[in-house]
């Protein structure tokens, strides 16, 4: 069997579906995060697959940017969590709920 | 010391007495009196040295505000007529405040009163100095204000707090005209500065309004208390005695008249034409409700309405310089009279009712002489200062129009009627009451101003031998008068009559109420007549009615839709709204950001499914 287009988006609405539920059903910063970097994988997947289907360049490179734009989120990510762990000695969302209402 | 100098310590001094006499705190009640009385005397030679250095006429301006082109300016001018008026304003102050040192010296609240008093006079000279009209309206409402002050001297007293706050509100009404006035004045003439008003309005004639000049007649209307807003002034006798003399019968009143003669070159013939038939109606008027009054200071006070409705008349008939010179001479005999009737109420207990008075000549004979003699001058009897004044504006209304003469005529009659009502009554015959009886002369404080009033109210029609040059615009004015055709015949005419009103006023009242008696004959005889002329045309009445209900409904009504539409739907209704949805968006703030994620990714496929077109 030959992998087609429709493989290639299940995998990757499979991976966006992981990614979302990690992030609202996890408590755990870390394990949102990286959910989040999930769903940015699964669109990444996405792109290049339609990009190889369409036989244009335009999909592929734009996941050039999303990776470097990711990576600097992370590394301003991670910073924000530590930071929050020196002030609250937590990383647990539902303990950080000071903007309940 | 320098003009500026000079004008600037007379027109600050009576500000830093009044100051000075609230800053000495418990020690008021020793030092005021004699505080104020320093002022008076510094502020008598202060004026004294400027008259004698003044020029023709000095002009100061100095940059006030400046909004974008239009600049506001502040500055003093200071030309006869200015002068004339300061020099008896600061003559009869004196006067006044000796006199107040006497009859003030058993009120608790010297303090207050002098001080009150400093401010007034610092306010007054701030009208007499002030060369153009938003100052002269700053100043106008000062001196609104402190009448305001000193007519509520005895708040205690219910009479006299309504009577305070019945000036300041009818006197509100003539501002406001008065204002707009000046808004309209300045729009017009891109300028309120008298000199170049005065310039302006003669190069070119046709910016003169008959409708701002009714404006402008407003403030004059309500500060001379003219017909209709005249009702203040009766009441305003609930202050003390001096503060009547100074306010509501010498200076303040007479600022109305002053004002206009400052602008009669903006006022256009159909305005002088209503003040002259106005001003005649309340000469007659005033003199007519002077017949039903049985307190002595009311009953000066309607004198002074009527002695008010003569200068506008005559300035109406376009004799500004005459109105100057009965205001001048009016002054002084109506200050001495007020002072006589404080001498009076002093010394019966403060006794005001004529009728339990009598007899008081022999007990208070300095008193009785100088009231007569000021009786004389209000009369215009031939030799006394009113009589120079009264005969030239009898003389001008001949000229001017027969009918508004004859009614002047009988003004003066009427003058001599009233004036000869409380004369017989207050000063001859026996005495009436407890208090009449003990009364006996007042101490030289308060003799001595009316010693020296009463002299004024004999010379000071001789403008002839005023020093300084003052009163210029006067002796123009009598110097046209001499000139009119046939001017010998009119003047004997006038003689007569003018004489024959008063000898027949004084002779009908004695003859019909008698010397001392205890009731008013007119009213036990004519109870209908009296009851008309105590009516007063029902105007206080009309007032009433319009305030009650007309204007409370009104009131009430804009009170409805501020309170309960403006304050209570729409105000506090929106609040309320915004409150309950603030209450239901609270709800979705849980404080979990998996939440937050849920409702982004919700908003999300709302705009997917909007994007579409699903809805």
């Amino acid at each position: 069997m030959t992998i087609g287009i429709n493989e290639f988006i299940i995998v990757s609405s499979l991976l966006f579906l992981i990614g979302f539920l990690g992030v609202i059903l996890r408590r755990n910063t870390i394990i949102i995060f990286m959910s989040i970097e999930l769903m940015l994988n699964a669109v990444n997947l996405a792109l290049v697959a339609f990009s190889r289907y369409n036989n244009t360049m335009d999909g592929s490179i734009f996941v050039f940017f999303i990776m470097t734009v990711a990576a600097a989120e992370v590394a301003v990510g991670l910073a924000i969590i530590v930071m929050i762990y020196r002030q609250r000695q937590t990383i647990l969302v539902n303990e950080l709920n000071q903007l309940k209402g | 010391m320098d003009i500026l100098t000079n004008l600037l310590s007379l027109l600050f001094l009576p500000l830093g007495t009044s100051i000075l006499i609230i800053a000495l705190g418990k020690h008021r009640k020793k030092y005021a009196p004699i505080v104020a009385f320093m002022s008076a005397i510094g502020a008598l030679s202060l004026s004294y040295i400027l008259l004698k250095n003044l020029p023709e006429s000095v002009h100061y301006s100095w940059e006030w505000l400046a909004f974008g082109d239009s600049k506001f300016y502040i500055g003093i001018l200071l030309d006869n007529i200015g002068a004339t008026m300061l020099a008896m304003v600061s003559i009869v102050a004196l006067c006044i405040v000796t006199f107040s040192i006497g009859y003030m010296s058993d009120d608790a609240a010297k303090g207050r009163f002098f001080a009150g008093v400093a401010f007034f006079m610092f306010s007054m000279t701030g009208i007499i100095l002030a060369d153009n009209l938003i100052m002269i309206f700053l100043f106008w409402e000062l001196v609104g204000f402190s009448s305001y002050l000193l007519i509520g001297h005895y708040f205690q007293k219910e009479e006299a707090k309504s009577a305070s706050q019945k000036a300041f509100i009818v006197n509100r009404i003539g501002d406001f005209g008065f204002l707009i006035g000046i808004i309209l004045t300045y729009w017009q003439f891109g300028t309120t500065n008298i000199e170049l008003l005065s310039i302006q309005s003669g190069i070119d004639p046709s910016l003169m309004s008959t409708f701002i000049g009714f404006l402008l007649i407003c403030g004059f209307i309500g500060k001379s208390a003219q017909f209709p807003l005249h009702v203040w002034l009766p009441d305003a006798m609930a202050g003390p005695t001096p503060v009547s003399a100074l306010i509501h019968a010498a200076t303040m009143v007479a600022a109305g008249i002053y004002l206009l003669i400052r602008i009669d070159f903006i006022l256009t013939s159909q305005v002088l034409l209503f003040i002259a038939y106005s001003g005649t109606f309340v000469a007659l008027f005033a003199g007519f409700c002077a017949f039903a009054q049985d307190d002595i200071k009311r009953i000066l006070a309607y004198s002074t309405l009527s002695q008010l409705g003569y200068m506008a008349a005559i300035f109406g008939m376009g004799y500004s310089g005459i109105a100057l010179f009965h205001l001048i001479t009016h002054a002084f005999f109506k200050a001495l009279l007020f002072l006589g009737a404080g001498a009076v109420i002093h010394a019966c207990h403060h006794e005001q009712s004529i009728f339990k008075m009598g007899g008081l000549f022999k007990k208070m004979p300095i008193t009785s002489i100088t009231f007569i003699i000021g009786t004389l001058a209000l009369c215009g009897v031939y030799g006394f200062s009113g009589f120079y004044s009264k005969d030239s504006i009898l003389i001008a209304a001949n000229d001017y129009n027969s009918t508004l003469f004859y009614f002047l005529v009988f003004g003066a009659f009427m003058t001599a009627g009233y004036m000869g009502r409380l004369i017989w009554i207050v000063f001859f015959g026996k005495a009436n009451s407890e208090a009449a009886s003990s009364a006996h002369e007042v101490s030289a404080v308060m003799t001595v101003p009316l010693i020296l009033l009463s002299g004024f109210a004999i010379f000071v029609g001789l403008n002839a031998y005023w020093p300084f040059g003052l009163g210029a615009s006067i002796v123009s004015d009598l110097d046209h008068l001499h000139h009119l055709s046939g001017y010998k015949e009119i003047h004997k005419w006038v003689l007569i009559l003018g004489s024959a009103a008063w000898i027949v006023g004084l002779g009908v009242s004695l003859i019909f109420y008698g010397k001392g008696s205890s009731e008013d004959r007119l009213q036990l005889k004519f109870p209908k007549v009296f009851a008309f002329l105590k009516g007063r045309l029902w105007v206080d009445e009309l007032y009433q009615y319009y305030v009650n209900h007309i204007q409370k409904p009104v009131a009430e009504f804009l009170s409805f839709v501020d309170e309960v539409i403006l304050r209570g739907i729409i105000v506090r209704g929106g609040a309320g709204l915004v409150g309950v949805l603030g209450v239901g968006f609270r709800l979705l703030q849980v404080g979990k950001i998996n939440n937050y994620v849920l409702w982004f990714f919700v908003g999300l496929l709302l705009f997917w499914l909007y994007g579409i077109d699903l809805f």
